[in-house]
This record gives structure tokens, C-alpha cells and sequence, in this order.
């Protein structure tokens, strides 16, 4: 592997197994520097080994909305489950982590950046509004674009999603007319779009791609090429901790299945906290 | 169908809402007076301008209201938005303008102005004070259309009427396309993505304000006391 090649993690979500797992991959390519995008804690059963592994591995690394959540409380609640049910389940499991984890460790978290920028590339956890924000590979390329272009970068690394995607936006255009009070007639304008790309690193330890390997990406600084990887680690030893650590079982069948069947029961009475 | 009246920075001046009401009454077919934010300011007392648009005079076109940033900052300062407090306001202005701020507005109007919403959503178009991201996001007609685009997409509608710029003017998208290409773990996808037609409207704010007929998309700038300072359509 080239030397300019560099591995995207994100949404480790206390996962040792599939963490350790990972990093073996990104080791036996002997790539050197890894960004993760946060999210080392929740739902999982390992939250102090998987943030012990972080710290002694010195990945940079940005701060995910449950990394936030065990500092803050669950007054960061941005509308991010999509009904009652998932909801109660999160709670469980952040009050579960939140006990299990020590003072330096949620100091660790607490230090870790909104942010992290190289060059023209930046690497968020959700957006770079928000580290609740869904950037889905379908939402509105307009609006994707515009969460490249107004941050300032090229290629937008972000994670939350749980899904790997490379998403290039290219040969846009907007066309405009403009009436002003006071001025006669409209102007027209044309606005000539830059090509962004937006790079989804999906889930180290909570993969709901449809399949249970854990997904990371590999980015070629100099080509621009983007690898996504899938890696097989022992699932059921993760979820027989997640059951025998008292953690909702739920958490152990989505990882068995590899997609968020289990979320998806949208409530519409379901309110924000906040 | 009726016609609206957008209305911005009384900031506290009843003359000046008396002026407006008054050209209001010589407009034919003015049904609804959306009050988008800033109903009071540091320069003046503003109780006497909140009385009245709580308890409008036989005759007024009943104002219906929503906050806008000078709202936002005092009831931050008096505690009705958590721990944030005028931290805008302060570092644009200084202490003496949160004081003088405080100053203008009596506590009794207080829980009246923190129940007020947002933002209004009629037919397909927002009334907001300044974007869907921010109430102090300021939308010209020299703001990015791709900024623009996205804060119409955030609430999904077709028409954005803002207040915060205090610029009156028009912006519709007309035209222009995306190309979208997504390869994920099941294979690629390319697509193209057309912009939507869609406007972005700035209302004014003081003496400059706007009719707008929501069946005829006709928009009127105005100014209180003057004729309609509209451009002609070419």
C-alpha cells in the first residue's frame, strides 16, 4: 500500500472485538495514519477497552454524539432515535456506559475535537453542522454539497450513518433571477457548482449495511481513491457480552444481522427531549 | 384569495406600526399581518408597541407574531433559553446594549414573547426571521444560491420569506441540474438531480415591508407612507 494511504474509521461503539479487528486490517496494510470519527461508546458491551485502545493506538479522533451524550447527559438529545421503543434502549445503554466508564476515560472523550481538518479534507462525525446530523446518501445532492463547500473542504469524511459510502457531486449549476426593490426589472445569474465528495466511513462496531462485517474506508491522498473495507471479526463473542453484560438484547440481534431493522418502528408521538 | 402583510424591526416603534397599519387599511384584500421578529430593539421603550400587538385596536389588522433576534437575545438574558445567555449581542454591542435591551422591555411581556413560535408555515411557504438554520442567518440576494437552495430544502418548502438581511427583494431559482454519483458495499448509482423552482423572499424590516398573494405569487414591496416600490417585471 502507498505510503500517502490513510484509513477513516468511525462508530466503534465499544466493540473490542470488531476494533481489534480493524486494526489488525489496517496493520497488515502497513497504512500508518488513522482518523476515527467518533462514537467509541454505546450500545457495546467493551466501552473502556475500546477507548484504552484509542488512546494507546494516538488516533486522532473527533467526538460522536454518544461520546457527547456520556459527557453532557442526555439533554444533547437531537431527535436522534426514531421511536419511543429505540429510545428507552438508548437510555439503557447510556446510563449502562456512563456507570461502567472511569473518570479518565470520560475525560478523554470530553478533550476530543468537534472536528479534525487536514489540507482540504475534514473529517466530522455527523456534518459539519452537527454531530446529529444524518448525512444519507440520498439526501438532496444540493444540500450535501453545500455541507462541503460552506465547511471549506474538497472531500467531507463523516460517519453516524453506519453505512459506507463515497458520494461524488459534480457538474452543478443553479440558475437565478434576482428582483430588488427599488431596481428595474430581474438580473439573471448562473452559479457554476465545485465537485465535492462526501466519504460515509460507516461502522467499525455497529455495521447496519446489511451484512455484519465491519466496514472502514482507505483514502489515497495522492490518487483521490477511495476503498471501502469489510471485515469479518467474531461477532458472537460481542453480542454474548452484550447479553451478559445486561445490555438490551436487541443491541445483539441487530449486530447478528447487520442492519437496524429493530429502529425502524418511526413513532410520530415520539418527542424531542430537549 | 387574501393577501399577506410581512412586517419586520418595529423594533419597538408604535408610530411607525401605526403608519403601517394605516397604509394597511388602503390596501384591497389584506387578510393576514405576519409580524416576522424583532418587535422590539435597544433605541426605545417597547411595552406600548407589545400592548398593542397583544391587544390590537378596533380596526388593526391582527398581527400574528414570531420571534426574530433581538427576541432571541433578551429572552437569553432573562433565562428562557437554558444556560445560554446575550452572547451575540454582547460581543456585537457590548454590555451597555444587553442593558439597554432589558431596559426596554418590562418582565410582564416576557412569557408572552417566549411563547412565541419560530416560525409560520402557510400553504408552501415558511415565514421565518432569518433561515432554517439560524434566526440570525441572514439571507440577501447576494447569499450563495446553493445556501440558499439548502435553506429551502431544510424545511421543504417553495417559497422562504425572511426579515433578518432587511433587504427587500426576490431570488427564484430557475433553473440547473446536480450530477450525484454514490458507490457503496451494493454497487453504484449515478443520478441527476434538477434544481427545484423555488424563491427565496426578503420581506424588509422598519418602514420596508411586503404584500404578497399567495394565488397570484404576486409579491408588492412597500414602504410605510410611500407608493409600492415593486420592480416592473421585464
Amino acid at each position: 500500500m502507498t505510503p500517502m494511504a490513510h484509513a477513516v474509521i468511525s462508530c466503534l461503539h465499544a466493540n473490542l472485538a470488531a476494533v481489534e479487528a480493524v486494526l489488525e486490517d489496517i496493520d497488515r496494510q502497513g497504512i500508518e495514519t488513522i482518523t476515527c470519527l467518533g462514537d467509541l461508546v454505546g450500545y457495546g458491551p467493551q466501552p473502556n477497552e475500546v477507548v484504552q485502545l484509542v488512546r494507546e493506538r494516538a488516533i486522532p479522533t473527533c467526538q460522536g454524539c454518544w461520546d457527547e451524550d456520556i459527557i453532557d447527559g442526555l439533554n444533547a438529545c437531537e431527535c436522534s432515535y426514531p421511536s419511543q421503543l429505540a429510545e428507552r434502549r438508548g437510555h439503557r445503554a447510556h446510563h449502562w456506559t456512563a456507570e461502567q466508564m472511569t473518570d479518565e476515560n470520560k475525560a478523554f472523550l470530553a478533550s476530543l475535537p468537534m472536528t479534525l481538518r487536514r489540507d482540504r479534507l475534514l473529517f466530522v462525525h455527523g456534518s459539519p453542522n452537527s454531530q446529529h446530523e444524518y448525512l444519507l446518501p440520498d439526501m438532496s445532492a444540493f444540500a450535501a454539497l453545500e455541507r462541503v463547500e460552506t465547511a471549506g473542504a474538497d472531500t467531507l469524511f463523516c460517519g453516524h450513518t453506519h453505512q459506507p459510502y463515497v458520494r461524488e457531486l459534480s457538474g452543478g449549476s443553479i440558475r437565478v433571477t434576482v428582483e430588488q426593490a427599488g431596481s428595474e426589472g430581474a438580473t439573471e445569474q448562473e452559479l457554476t457548482l465545485p465537485m465535492r465528495r462526501i466519504v460515509n466511513a460507516g461502522s467499525v462496531g455497529e455495521p447496519r449495511h446489511g451484512d455484519t462485517k465491519a466496514t472502514y474506508v482507505i483514502h489515497n491522498d495522492t490518487s483521490g481513491e477511495v476503498t471501502i473495507r469489510e471485515v469479518e471479526y467474531d461477532v458472537a463473542k460481542t453480542c454474548q457480552a452484550i447479553v451478559d453484560a445486561g445490555l438490551p438484547e436487541v443491541f445483539a440481534w441487530r449486530l447478528s444481522h447487520g442492519f437496524e431493522y429493530a429502529e425502524r418502528a418511526d413513532d410520530a408521538s415520539h418527542v424531542c427531549e430537549r | 384569495m387574501e393577501r399577506w402583510a410581512l412586517v419586520s424591526g418595529l423594533r419597538g416603534d408604535l408610530d411607525l406600526y401605526e403608519r403601517i397599519q394605516r397604509d394597511l387599511s388602503t390596501q384591497r384584500g389584506v387578510e393576514s399581518l405576519f409580524v416576522l421578529g424583532d418587535l422590539i430593539g435597544p433605541e426605545r421603550n417597547c411595552d406600548a408597541l407589545l400592548e398593542r400587538l397583544r391587544q390590537p385596536k378596533r380596526g388593526d389588522l391582527k398581527p400574528d407574531c414570531i420571534y426574530g433576534w433581538w427576541e432571541e437575545q433578551l429572552l437569553a438574558e432573562r433565562g428562557y433559553r437554558g444556560d445560554q445567555n446575550a452572547q451575540v449581542l454582547r460581543r456585537e454591542h457590548g454590555d451597555d446594549a444587553v442593558d439597554a435591551l432589558l431596559k426596554a422591555v418590562d418582565e410582564r411581556h416576557l412569557p408572552w414573547l417566549a411563547s412565541l413560535q419560530f416560525g409560520f408555515i402557510e400553504l408552501d411557504c415558511a415565514l421565518i426571521h432569518g433561515s432554517s438554520a439560524d434566526i440570525g442567518d441572514r439571507l440577501t440576494s447576494e447569499t450563495s444560491p446553493l445556501i440558499l437552495l439548502d435553506r429551502l430544502t431544510r424545511l421543504d418548502v417553495n417559497r422562504l420569506f425572511t426579515a433578518r438581511s432587511g433587504q427587500q427583494f426576490r431570488l427564484e431559482l430557475t433553473g440547473g441540474a446536480i450530477q450525484s454519483h454514490v458507490k457503496d458495499t451494493a454497487g453504484e448509482q449515478q443520478q441527476e438531480q434538477a434544481v427545484p423552482k423555488r424563491s427565496v423572499i426578503g420581506i424588509g424590516q422598519g418602514a420596508a415591508f411586503s404584500l404578497y398573494d399567495a394565488a397570484t405569487d404576486r409579491l408588492d414591496f412597500m414602504r410605510a407612507g410611500e407608493p409600492c416600490v415593486t420592480p416592473r417585471r421585464t
